[in-house]
Order: structure tokens, then sequence, then C-alpha cells
């Protein structure tokens, strides 16, 4: 019993990072927490005793364990085991972390490209590590970070905003042969960049490793000394610290990296850092009757590596009590602290792992246990002892169970067996606490809002289950992947006015770019604009960020109901939305829910209170970003470093952004939403918005790295589409997304004359708008890929190219405000009038008519035909095609 | 020594396990079995309360047979709750032509949002050219198995359907030894005028031949049937409630008479007979012979249009003056859906006492041939082998049969309402499904329904609604049928807004109480645990 209770603290312990008020909450928090991050079980723990057995039993068959045992070399052991009557065998398997020691080096020397500065970054840990860099200018005071110029980034990295720049690493081999992972960068001598920062990041764990809490800093001009005032500058790599696991407290501070010198010196250094390795073992016990004795022979075999003991009692009934059992005891066993006997288990005479052999009198219920690794390390089942019945009953028990095998077999066949066990684990668990919750709810008869919140969980829980199924048959059922398409002949209904899809014939229109804020009058300017675009076939405009805020194209908000921006003030905002109106134009307001700058800061000096109309405090801030102290829950997503980030799990957080938005579709008359940074939080919190606020349309930002194999861009993206996907699915498809993956083909095909790229496997669009076109809003270019910042830029020449795809495929295509008022002028307008003539909506039909090295031609609605690139394509078939546009490079015929 | 520590007041994080550790093993046995045993699964209260939930789980299926009928009899089920008992269809491919489970940790995640949900139960189709595929009594039930598992692991009650037909979409053939069979005996599949064979299913003549291989397909059937129930016996009456006997085509006891399908927005036509293979000629002609009217027997009436075209391009169908309406008209239609009717009888008499001893529910499905039914001569319910017109019930008889086999009957179509139906086709979906009720209620017959349309017809919801609510007769909705498109967003949350206002119709109302119930009543949690403490 001991044991147990020992263990339930852990349990508890694993839990707390989760907890807030009570503990009735915190079966809540536990639930959401696992909604949104199921690996936080697996390695958001500090300590070590995290281990839990899983017995899936039926999984295995025996006759797996006689295979095992029939390589041990206790020949006389295992032929009594198996000859006699063995009446219950079972293997549970044992999960265990095991910390591993390696790494991370930092280099700065000369390239091979001699002359330049070259710094490289490694890492000799196994894992998927990503570079996440930034650099600081030479006199510039503003951010610590900002993005390098275009040269600087390696192949393969991805902006990240407008203040970093994510490269993974790649896999090479040191010289003494061991595997690596390192990113060289290129220092550019004629930038004034005074540091590089970065942190180093693992995809697989989610972990960011650091130092102290504090991003990793290599100065590169130290004319920054002469300041004084950044003085830990100089001090410039300390050991790495790893936030997730950070009890290995190292002594080698900065022993060496003391660059006082004013020019550049090149150095090396190396910072160790630990990681947490999930290794899966297991543990097999049988028992049999001796037929002489009439005891009972227990043997114990496990494949865990170094010195195993196992800590055993006996019991006599149900409750477990734990009883030492009488002498002989096998070798090398103590009694422990009289409630218990820990006995050594004898290494294998061959192969791995370790094995005992116990004699257990008759009349003994059960045989309870738990491992000790030789670190102090407990392996326990589920949080519980180990429980082997002995008796009669049980080994009819265990005889049924047998019997059953049959079945329990099919699913082994299964290729997918443990994952699944491991998923019904999963999900039952969560319906079993759900349950919990909800019969102690009522049993006590607690007040009504408790049983609406426990409802509203359960609701939510359904989502996410119906969700997580229904992405696993789109994706299985190739028959299924398209949706039901509407037939071309009928309309769509205007019932059918979704916020994901808008009317589904939606053309939208950027109306702004990066430099938009400088005359301080965009409204206005935009304003004058608003006949022309409606003349053009636009349908919705995409206005700028509202806010105030402390950058001025105002995606750094900071009082979210002060709508005096850079762009006009308020009354304009009113003015041009009415304008909009007025021409049959829908406006998206620019929402940034993500972060949210602070007004004062903290007692630390840190800038995480927040004033103006919402007055948060620091439990508004996620607590997983080191740079804002935040006290609220880990957040749900991905971090933006430079402002502090919204904890949307927080009730009053999300009443106060649905009040927001709400006041903002009433006060100004917006329709519909384009969400900032939308990686950085749960869908499932957008989806809670959109039912708030009601939109007629909303498009989320949902912008991550396209998949690289040696700097070349990989043909198949399916994963980077199916987490966009995965996203449109957590708000439950109330939100479309950018198609950032149909953009990132584009500029392969169009780039490198790939036009293979945009037929994927299946012969179907590569992108998003492949998939679920619905919800796909195709562009080409933002304010942040293109514009004056130019992160990611088109392909330059090509635009039109582009948008003769975009224009003519299912999606809902968006046209940047400077293409509009640009050359292309006229050519876009011709394709939005092709669309529009031809009624092509998000859903029509596309068949890929030829996808090859120089050109890619596709039938769209059967009524429009196109072409892009070099290469010759001229539409046949039955109907009679008539050139509807044409450019250099692309071709588009409709029937006539 | 549960109950006991139930009424205590525990810490809470302990009583929040322990009401875990019933509900875990949702299943009724499983309970009782596992606490008669002594809870012989490592019980300490430190439980991590997922995992042992699972390992408990795992336990209850041991004791299956054991105490079965004793705890969960029928009697509990159909009491368990006041209004209708809904299952939902698992997907027709669910279990490979390999045996494996499809998608599995889809319908995983979906069986568990079912649960959740409050649903009663899944329909899961098992098939014959899945099962017996290769050989004659060969049969393959691990992956039905494994799949009964995953429902009974949830929770869940199951609806078993024996699909003795072929699917088109998704493709699952008939047995391949049964198309071999067919290739050189094409004469054992339904048959129209122009000689076309219709191999989805074999032809109701040859029930009582020995077709196949020397067997009659009503042995064949018969041997499935047993060797089903002694594979699913430790399902049987406690997970397993339900069965239903194929019938014919898609598993509906009628001709295959709309098999050419024509164009989705066509209008349906009248459809044909399907009395022209050599048996069905045969039995037609001694009929003729043996009613002193043979040369009434050399075939089918010659005057009926063909499949799509409608009632009056022929003179057959005619409302006034058709031949339907002759001597010669009732002689051919009496036989043709009396030969329908003793097929229906055969196969039910089969299933009902065969499953006889089981708890399960023997179900069959009759089809709702609805278009033309303004029409005086209902022409698309005489070709599918219904002889109900204006002047003659043809569905009393029907619901006779099925009283006498104590069979229950599978209603499609509660979501079709009238006016989304096209005016031209005369079709009246509502009325006839009246018809229908009408004859099960006055034979005692209890209807379970079914949706027709895969996607929900505008109002379809409603409509279902309406037939569920309205009358006691419908006492459990089998809604078809889980896939990609049942849980996309544009049909899932409707879904769960139906099954909500189902379970709850008074649920606008703002009463605390009713909210109260309404969390435990949707999730079908407490009071279901309570059952069990004092089953124990």
């Amino acid at each position: 019993m001991f044991f147990s209770s020992g263990f339930r603290i852990m349990s508890t312990v694993s839990m707390e990072p989760l907890l807030h008020h009570s503990v009735r909450e915190s079966v809540r928090y536990a639930l959401k927490s696992r909604i949104f991050k199921p690996s936080s079980w697996s390695c958001s723990t500090n300590h070590k005793l995290v281990f839990h057995a899983r017995s899936f039993c039926n999984f295995r068959s025996s006759n797996v364990h006689a295979l095992r045992a029939s390589t041990t070399t206790d020949t006389d052991l295992v032929e009594t085991l198996e000859s006699t009557d063995i009446f219950f065998k079972e293997t549970f398997p044992l999960k265990r972390m095991e910390t591993v020691e390696g790494k991370i080096f930092i280099r700065l020397d000369h390239g091979q490209n001699n002359g330049n500065w070259q710094l490289t970054v490694g890492c000799n840990l196994p894992g998927k590590w990503i570079l996440h860099w930034g650099i600081s200018r030479v006199k510039y005071v503003g951010s610590e970070w900002d993005q390098p110029p275009e040269e600087m980034r390696p192949r393969g990295s991805i902006p990240i905003k407008d203040y970093a720049i994510e490269t993974p690493l790649k896999k090479s081999s040191s010289s003494e042969g061991d595997a690596l992972h390192e990113v060289k960068i290129d220092l550019i001598p004629t930038s004034a960049i005074a540091a590089i920062n970065f942190v180093l990041k693992d995809e697989e764990t989610g972990a960011w490793y650091q130092h102290r809490g504090r991003d990793f800093k290599v100065p590169l001009a130290d004319y920054l000394l002469d300041d004084g005032a950044l003085g830990p500058l100089s001090n410039l790599l300390i050991k790495a610290e790893v936030s997730p696991a950070n009890d290995s407290e190292s002594s080698n501070e900065s022993r060496e990296a003391k660059k006082k010198g004013r020019s550049l010196e090149g150095f090396y250094e190396e910072q160790p850092i630990a990681k947490q390795v999930a290794f899966d073992n297991s543990v097999t016990v049988s028992v049999r009757k001796c037929p002489e004795t009439a005891k009972n022979l227990l043997y114990v075999e496990t494949d865990l590596p170094g010195d195993v003991f196992i800590h055993w009692g006996v019991c006599r009934d149900d409750t477990k009590t734990w009883e030492i059992p009488d002498a002989p005891h096998p070798p090398e066993t103590i009694s422990f602290r009289d409630k218990a006997l820990q006995t050594r288990l004898q290494p294998k005479e061959i192969g791995d792992g370790c094995c005992g052999l116990f004699t257990i009198e008759e009349g003994l219920q059960g045989f309870l246990f738990v491992l000790k690794l030789n670190k102090g390390t407990w392996l326990n089942c589920m949080g519980n002892d180990f429980y082997i019945p002995l008796s009669r009953s049980s080994s009819l028990l265990a005889k049924s169970r047998q019997g059953l095998s049959g079945s329990a077999q099919i699913l082994e066949k299964n290729a997918e067996e443990k994952e699944e066990a491991s998923l019904s684990a999963y999900t039952s668990g969560i319906i079993n606490n759900i349950r919990s919750l909800v019969s102690d709810i009522s049993s006590e008869k607690t007040r009504k809002n408790k049983s609406k919140e426990a409802q509203e969980s359960i609701l939510q829980e359904i989502e996410k289950l119906a969700a997580e199924a229904y992405s696993i048959f789109r994706s299985s059922i190739p028959t299924f992947l398209e949706e039901p398409i509407v037939d071309t002949e009928e309309p769509i209904a205007p019932a059918k006015i979704s916020s994901g899809t808008g009317t589904g014939f939606e053309i939208l229109c950027q109306g702004f770019n990066w430099e938009s804020h400088k005359s301080g009058r965009w409204y206005m300017e935009l304003k004058e604009r608003a006949s022309e675009l409606s003349s053009l076939g636009f349908t919705v405009i995409w206005l700028p960020p509202p806010t105030e805020s402390i950058s001025p194209e105002g995606y750094m908000p900071r009082d979210l109901y002060n709508l005096n921006s850079r762009y006009g003030n308020v009354d304009q905002l009113k003015e041009v939305v009415k304008t909009f109106h007025e021409v049959g134009i829908k406006t998206l307001g620019d929402a940034v829910l993500n972060h949210r700058c602070a007004h004062y800061q903290n007692q630390n000096g840190v800038w995480n209170i927040f004033g103006g109309h919402i007055k948060w405090d620091d439990r508004a801030v996620v607590a997983d970003d080191p740079h804002f102290q935040g006290k609220g829950n880990k957040s749900s997503g991905d971090n933006f470093h430079a402002a502090p980030n919204i904890d949307h799990s927080q009730d009053f957080v999300r009443k106060d952004l649905r009040e927001w938005l709400c006041w903002l579709r009433k006060e100004i008359g917006y329709d519909g939403w384009r969400l900032d940074f939308v990686r950085g939080f749960w869908g499932g919190y957008v989806k809670d918005y959109l039912e708030a606020s009601a939109p007629l349309f909303a498009v989320g930002e949902y912008w991550d790295s396209l998949s690289y194999t040696y700097g070349e861009m990989d043909h198949n993206q399916d994963g980077h589409r199916q987490r966009i996907i995965d996203w449109i699915n957590a708000t439950n498809g109330t939100a479309a997304a950018f198609d950032v993956t149909t953009k990132g083909i584009l500029h392969s095909a169009l780039e490198r004359c790939e036009y293979w790229r945009l037929s994927d496997q299946k012969g179907k669009p590569p992108g998003v708008v492949g998939w679920w076109p619905s919800r796909a809003v195709t562009f080409i270019e933002n304010h942040d890929t293109g514009s004056t910042q130019g992160h990611w830029r088109f392909p330059g020449g090509k635009e039109m190219q582009g948008y003769t795809y975009i224009l003519t495929h299912p999606g809902t295509p968006t046209v940047f405000y400077d293409h509009i008022f640009s050359h292309y002028r006229s050519e876009i307008a011709a394709l939005i009038s092709v669309r529009n003539r031809n009624e092509i909506h998000c859903r029509s039909t596309v068949k890929i008519t030829k996808a090859e090295r120089d050109v890619y031609a596709a039938i769209v609605g059967e009524k429009v035909a196109m072409k892009i690139g070099p290469g010759h394509y001229e539409p046949s078939g039955p109907q009679r095609w008539s050139l509807a546009a044409e450019g250099k490079d692309y071709k588009v015929w409709e029937t006539s | 020594m549960e109950a006991s520590v139930i009424c205590s007041s525990q810490a809470k994080i302990r009583k929040t396990e322990l009401a875990y550790r019933e509900l875990g093993c949702f299943d009724p046995k499983g309970v009782s079995k596992a606490f008669s045993a002594k809870s012989r699964v490592c019980f300490s209260p430190s439980t991590m309360w997922r995992k042992a939930g699972i390992r408990f789980t795992l336990r209850a299926v041991q004791s299956e047979a054991v105490r079965s009928e004793k705890v969960s009899g029928p009697s509990r089920m159909s009491k368990s709750r006041d209004g209708v008992r809904l299952f939902v269809g698992l997907p027709l491919d669910a279990v490979s032509d390999c045996n494996t489970v499809n998608h599995a940790r889809a319908i995983a995640a979906g069986l568990k949002a079912l649960k959740l949900l409050g649903v009663e139960g899944v329909e899961l189709p098992v098939w014959w050219g899945i099962v017996e595929k290769e050989a004659m009594r060969k049969y393959e039930w691990s992956g039905y198995l494994a799949l009964a598992k995953m429902v009974q692991d949830a929770g869940l009650k199951l609806h078993v359907s024996l699909c003795f037909h072929a699917s088109k979409q998704p493709k699952i053939p008939l047995p391949k030894w049964v198309s071999r069979i067919g290739e050189s005996d094409p004469n054992i599949f339904f048959t129209d005028g122009a000689g076309q064979h219709y191999k989805e299913c074999l032809s109701l003549a040859v029930d009582d031949l020995p077709v196949l291989d020397g067997s009659t397909p009503i042995q064949v059937y018969h041997e499935f049937c047993e060797s089903f129930k002694s594979s699913f016996s430790p399902f049987m009456g406690s997970t397993l409630t339900g069965i239903s006997m194929g019938l014919g085509p898609d598993g509906e006891l009628r001709y295959p008479s709309h098999h050419m399908l024509t164009k989705s927005n066509q209008i349906p036509g009248v459809g044909e007979f399907q009395c022209y293979d050599k048996n069905m000629l045969g039995i037609l002609k001694q009929h003729a012979e043996a009613t002193g009217n043979s040369l009434w027997g050399l075939g089918g009436p010659h005057d009926v249009p063909t499949y799509d075209q409608s009632p009056n391009s022929n003179n057959f169908f005619r409302d006034n003056g058709g031949s339907w309406d002759s001597p010669y008209g009732d002689f051919f239609l009496s036989w043709y859906s009396n030969q329908l009717i003793s097929h229906g009888n055969r196969l039910l008499s089969l299933a009902a006492s065969t499953f006889s001893e089981s708890a399960a529910t023997v179900c069959g499905k009759i089809p709702l041939m609805h278009s033309w039914y303004k029409t005086r001569s209902h022409p698309s319910e005489l070709t599918a082998g219904y002889y109900n017109t204006t002047t003659r019930d043809g569905y009393e008889v029907v619901a006779e049969m099925f009283a006498r086999n104590s069979c229950k009957m599978i209603l499609p179509g509660m979501d079709l309402s009238d006016e989304h139906q096209s005016h031209e086709s005369l079709s009246s979906p509502e009325f006839l499904l009246a018809d229908i009720k009408k004859a099960c209620r006055k034979h005692g017959v209890e209807v379970c329904g079914q949706n027709s349309s895969a996607s929900m017809a505008p109002g379809g919801f409603e409509q279902i609604k309406k037939n569920l609510l309205g009358e006691n007769i419908v006492d459990l909705f089998s809604y078809q049928r889980m896939g990609a498109y049942f849980f996309s967003p544009e049909h899932f949350p409707s879904f769960t807004g139906f099954v909500r206002s189902l379970n709850q119709p008074e649920l606008h109302s703002d009463d605390l109480p009713e909210e109260e119930e309404e969390a435990a009543g949707s999730l079908n949690v407490s009071s279901e645990a309570s059952v069990h403490m004092q089953a124990v």
C-alpha cells in the first residue's frame, strides 16, 4: 500500500502545472490540457518518477512469450514453465524516460568560400532540430530580434513573422562518425549586424533549448561594450539549460568565450544539453503451480538494462495489503522497512535483461510488486502496483482469457495495434474523466452552472473526437477525399453561407501593404478606390489591423478598443467600411488574437500587465514563453516571441475577446475576420470566437514551413497541408485558411520550371485546395511575403501565372493590393471576370489535363480551361473552346 | 464493498475515481462479474484513471457468457429511455475484404463521440461476400469480432445486419464461389424482360433449389446464421441486441426493379418486373396452369414501360383502364408479390428460429417505394413486389408475415417529406410510410426507422423527429451512416443537435431541474451507474 500512496503523489505532481484553483477544477484542466497537447503527459515532467507501464495483455499473444523464453539459457526452468500448467502469463509494457546527454556546439570560423565568417550551430542528439534565430542590428534600439537579410538565410529557412527565421538543422556526421545535426550561416560582412540570437527547438518534443531561460547570443560587433548597459553580451555563451528537464545543473559557466577584443575572432564552444528520450521495455510474469509442493512458482523476466530490483510482497485478500511472505526468499533479498522485500533480479545468462524466480506459499491471493532501477527510478503498472493473481479462481480467469485470445490475436495482426491501443486508452480516458466529473456533479446536486460547464466540456470533447474521426475518414478513403461536389448546374443556395466559405463565390482583395500606414490616411485612400475595386469584381476586402499598436503596421496591438491607428481614426474606419458596403464589398477586420502588447511592467520589470479597456494581468499570458513570465496555462500553440502570447484557455480572456469581436462587428460593421498567427493557439478557440461573432467569412493565417529535403522542396507536401487542414478541422470548419501550401508549390513550379509539381500523387491540386477547396483561401503574395518586407516573395515576373492558377481554380482567391494597382491590373481584371462569368466557386471541380515539366493545364468546372508554363497546350473535347485571357506563359479558355 | 464507499464522503479525487470505475465498465455484465470476482484488477486508489479503465474493460470480456442474461435482459434495454433509442450505422466497408478493420482509429474515435452524445448503439453490416468469401462453409469472422469488441469496449450496443447481397459503392461483391457459380448459371440471378441479370443477389426463385454446389441458398444462409450465432455468442444479448436478416437487393425485401439507375436529377421511372429468370418463369407457368390460365404463364405483362419511363408511357400502369386493373393484372401481381412474401417468410422464419434463444431481436427491412404513390396503380411498388394500389392494401400481408415470425420491421425513408419530392414523380413518402405503419400497428409489429438519403435532405432531421416523436410504434432509429460526411462540419453539428433534441425535447426550457436532467440524461451516466450498483 505504501508504494501506491507514494505513486499517487507522483501522479498528482505531474498534473500540477495544469491545476489551478481546486481539486475539482483540476479534473477539468487536466482534461483540457490533454485535449490540446496530449504530449504534455509524457514529457512535461521534471522529475523522474513518471513511469507507468501499460497493460494490454490481450494484445500480446502467448507465443511471443514462448519465443522469448526459449531464447534464455535457463533451459530447465523454461522447460518446466512450458510443460506444466501455467495459469497466468502476462507481459506488461514498460515505458521509461531516460535522460540522454549531448551537446550543442557553436562555431564561428571562416567558411570554405574564404573570407566570409560562418557560424555553425549543431547538436549531436537525435531529434528534429530547428534553429530559431534572428539578428540584432547595429544602432537599432527597437526589438532585439530582427530578421537577417535574405542572403544570410540558408535554404529551407522559413520566416516567422517579421522577427525571426526558422532553419532546420541538417544531418551530417562528425569526424568521429557520430551523427550530427548542424546548420551553417554565412555572415555578410557588409550588413551591420550586432549579434545573432537564437534558440534551438526540438520539433519532436516541442522543447526549446536556451540558456538560463534566455536566448543564445553571438555578438558579432562589440561596439556595444562602449555602451556599458549591455554588459552581459560579452559574456556570450553560458551553459545551455533545457527548459523541460532543467535538473542538470552544471558548473562550466562561460569557460571560454570572453570576447573582449574589438575584432571578430573565431571560436568554438560546446554546451551540454540533456533530452528525455522514451524507451520501451517490458516485464513478463508467469505463474505456474508446482505439482509436487502445491506452491506457486512465479517467474519474472524483463529486458530492462542494468540492475533491476523488484520490490515485492504478497496479499491475502482484495485490499491488496502488502505482506512479507515467509522465508525462504530468493538470493539477494533484503527486507525493506518491514513491509516489502527487495530482490535483485539476476542477469540472464544469454541475452539482455534479468529474471527472477519466486516461490509463493499456497493460500495467498496475489503477488504485488514494483520495479526499481538502479538510479532510484520506480516503475509501476499504470500508477498502481503490479498485481499478479495467484488463487484458483484467478487461474480460471486467466484461462478464460486465453479462450478469447482468438479475437485478441486478430487485433494483433493489425499493424497499428499498439498505437490503436494507446489511442483508445487515451480517448476512453477522456471519456471516463468526463463521466466521473459529470456523475460527481450530479450526485452532489451542484448548481446549474456546474452542469452547464460539464456539458460544455463534453460537447467540446465530442467535437474533438468527431474532428479526429473526420480527418482520418477523409484521408483514408480516396473516394471521399473531395467534398461532395455541388453540381455545377445548380448554383449554391444562398442559405449555405457559412463563415468558412462565405457564399462560395468570394474573391478577396488584400487592401493594404507593408507601407500603407505611412500616409496616415490609408482608410481615406482606400475609400476612393472602393468603387473601382467593386467594378473589378472583388466581393471582399481585407482591411489592415485597426487597433492601436506598438508597431505602426498594427500587428502589435495594445489597447484593443482604441481604433485610432496609423491607418486612420475610428471614424474614418467606419466611413471606409460603410463605403465598401455601399459598393457591395464585404469587409474583413484583421484580428490579432494571438498576442497583445502590455501597458505596464510587473515587479520584475517584465512587460505583462495590460491596461486600456481590457485590463488583464499576467494570468492572461501563457506560461511557457520565458520572455514574458506569464502565469496562465501553457500555450495551446506556437509562441510568437515579440509580445506576450495570450492564454486563450482562460475563460475571462475568451469572454473579453468574444465581446471585443462582437463589438467590432456591431460598432465598425466588419463582416468577417482575417485572423493573424493562428498557429499560436488552438483552433477550437477560434471556433468559439467565430460562433460568438457570427462573421460572414473568416480566414486564418496558419503559416509554417514546407518540407524540404537537401534544400529542395519535396513534391509531396501532404504533411504541410494536413497541418493546415487539421487547424481548419479544429475550428470545425468555421474558418478557412490561407493556402500556404499552394503558394509554396507554385514557387517551386514556376521558379524552376517544374510544372509537374502542380499535380499531387492522386492527380489533384497539391495544396490545401486539392483536399478541402471550400476552406482554402489561395494567394500568391501578402504584406509579409511581398511588399517591402519580401520575406518569401513570389517568383518575379511570374505573378500572372500564379494569378491564372488561383483565379481559375476552386478555393477562394485573394489578390494582393500591390498587384491590383500595378501593370498587371487589366490582366487580373480579365481573369476575375472569367471566374465570375463562368461561376467558378470555391468547390468547383478541377480536372488536371497536363502536368509536365514545362506546362500545367486543367479544366475547371467543365467550362473553363487554363494552362500555365511555356509548354504547349490546347484544350480538346466535345466543347468548343474560345480564348478568354492570355499573357506571358498563360492562357485561359472558356466554352462558347 | 463498492456501494458503501460511494455513499461515504471521500476526498474528491477518490470519489471521481470510483465513479469512474463503474462507468469504465459500462457493460453491465462486466461490472457485475468483475465486482463479484472481488475486483481482481489492481484497484488501489492511486489509479491513473484512463489506463485502469482500459484494463478493466478488457477484463470485463472474460466473464461474458456467464451472467449475460441475468443482468441485462431486453426489458432493461427497452426501458432505458422513454423516447427513441438511437443507433448509427457503421461504414459499409468497416471491415475490409481481407478481414481487417478499416480506419479503425477513426471508428474508435467515432464510437466514443457517439457514446458521449448518448447514442445507444451502432449498426454493423456483415457481408456474406467477406465472411464466406473463399469457399462455402469457410467463415472468417475475425474482422467483425474485432469490431464488435471495439463497440463493446465503447459501451455501445450492436445491431448486426446480415447482408446476403453485394454492394456497388463501396464495392463489396458476393462470395467468389457464388459469383463463379453465377457465371456458369446466370439463372440464379434476377432477370428482367430484356434478359439482363441483376448480379447483386440471388433470385428468390432459387431459394430451395440446390444451385450452390448441391446446397440450396436457404441452407447456405442458415449455416451462415448458425456460424454467426456461435461466433458471436459472447456478445449475444448483451452487446448484440439486434440482427437484421438480409432479404434481397440492398438487404430489402423486394425485387431489384429499379436497379437501372437513372441520372440523379431525373425523375425515377416505374422500374421493371424481374420475373424472367428460368426458374421464375417456371414457377409462373406452373401457377398459371394450376389456375387454368396457362396462356398467362408465358411471361410477364407485355405492356409495361421500361425502367426509367413514367407510368403513362405504356398501358399497364395507366390510371384508368390500365391492365393492372384487369383479371390478368390481378393474377400476375398477386403471384408476383406472393413470391416475394413467401421468400421473406422463409428467411425470417429461418432467422427467427436460429436466433430464438438469443436475446437479440430479429428484424427485416422493407423498402419505401414512394414514387408514383399518387397514381392509382402505384407502379414502383408493384414492380418491387408490393401489390399495393389505391384499391388494395398490400402491406397487411407483409406485416402479418413479420408478426408471424415475431420480427421487427425496419422502415427506411423516415427523413423524406412530401414537400421535398419532385413534383412530377407524384411521390409521397409520408403517406406510404403512414400506410405501412398502420399495417404494422394492426399486427403489433414494432418498427425500427432508418433514413434514406446519405446526405441529409433539407428538413430531414425535422422529418425524422416528426416520425419518431409522433407515435410510439417506432422505438428505435438507425441513422445511416458513419463516414467522412457524417463527421464533417457540414453535417455533424446538425446531427448533434438532432440527438440532443431527440433525447430532450424540452431543450429550450430554462428550468434548472431540466438542465440537470439533461446533463445526466444525454450522457446516460449517473443513472446507469446506479442501476449497476443495485444489480451488484
